[in-house]
């Protein structure tokens, strides 16, 4: 058989056509309202939901089609993979509590929302006209992080005793590195 | 007017649009299948620039009461079926639409659209190979047959 002939006649009925003469009102009516019918019983969509591919259907018949052939989870109108956990559902004005508690369809998902991004406030440092960011952080950290963290086995050297040669070589070393470390600190202050 | 189940609801507006705006060649029997929505007689006709055209073909629907999420049982039925490599002198149809691939957004429509179509790209008018052996051992029911859906081309 061919699927392409198929889809196209039927797509070709559905077409709105503004060429055509627009009918009463009444028929206007009935087209909005045919936009809305899930594509399974017919009807305006109860507990509406979008598959990813963009199809509409009212939850219970969608989750009845998908409990139908488990090993076959394909949208009824596109055969794009879908499931049931992959519809987003849609919430219009009027709030519809359709579910009925005798029959076992569980709830549709939840709508995901992500929270808005809060660019506006923290005007606290009135630099410039609010162009101005700061950010303090320490570049080595993740590694350094790791390095006194993830050593297992092996246990540091205690300090060595006073006045041994280890003991100032060990103060020579921490001297260069405080003023290997002032000047980075200057250096930064002054770029 | 009684409370109609899903599939009633579904088949009474299937059945409004199809006798309202009905493909071309295709005709419902109204009033037979308005007195029992569970079984609908289609008439058929080959369009035109094909090998069937001219001809009349009348199809039969059965619908189960999980309708629209179980396929319909298409045959045809009458004087005359249709010389065709998928469809057996028995009436009934391989046609991967009514059993494996199957969807509930299908409908009456549709499947006589798939019908008309594959019937239009036929190329040469004769049986499939296997006709009088599948006639002799065939369920009545074509839904139980397990069909090889292996030609894509009609």
């Amino acid at each position: 058989m061919s699927k392409c002939e198929l889809a196209e006649m039927s797509t070709a009925k559905e077409q709105p056509g503004p060429s055509k003469p627009s009918g009463s009102a009444q028929e206007e009516k009935e087209r909005d309202e045919r936009m809305f019918e899930c594509n399974i019983c017919l009807d305006t969509a109860k507990d509406a939901v979008v598959s990813m591919c963009g199809h509409l259907f009212c939850w219970p018949c969608l989750y009845q089609w998908l409990e139908t052939r488990p090993a076959r989870q394909l949208c009824p109108v596109c055969k794009a993979a879908i499931s049931k956990e992959k519809v987003i559902p849609l919430y219009g004005r009027g709030i519809t509590k359709q579910e009925d508690p005798r029959n076992n369809v569980p709830p549709r998902p939840a709508g995901q929302r992500s929270e808005p991004e809060a660019n506006a406030g923290f005007s606290g440092f009135g630099f410039g006209e609010g162009g101005f960011h700061m950010s303090f952080g320490i570049g080595a950290f993740p590694f350094g992080f790791f390095t006194s963290t993830f050593n297992f086995g092996e246990t540091r050297p205690g300090a060595a005793p006073r006045g041994s040669p280890q003991f100032l070589e060990e103060q020579f070393l921490s001297k260069v590195f405080l003023w290997v470390a002032l000047v980075f600190i200057c250096w930064l202050v002054m770029a | 007017m009684a409370a109609m189940s899903p599939s009633e609801r579904r088949l009474q507006k299937e059945l409004m649009s199809l006798m309202r705006e009905p493909p071309p060649g295709v005709h419902v029997d109204g009033d037979q299948a308005g007195q029992n929505l569970t079984q609908w007689i289609i008439h058929m006709e080959g369009a035109k620039g094909t090998l069937y055209e001219g001809e009349r073909f009348q199809l039969q629907f059965k619908f189960s009461s999980k309708y629209p999420f179980d396929s319909p049982e298409v045959t045809f039925i009458g004087g005359n079926i249709p010389v065709h490599p998928h469809v057996y002198s028995n009436g009934h149809i391989c046609l991967s639409i009514l059993t494996d691939d199957w969807s509930p957004a299908l409908s009456v429509q549709s499947v006589c659209l798939s019908i008309v179509s594959m019937l239009s790209s036929c190329k040469e008018k004769k049986r499939p190979p296997d006709n009088s052996f599948y006639v002799k051992t065939c369920n009545k029911n074509p839904k139980k047959t397990k069909w090889w859906y292996h030609d894509d081309s009609v």
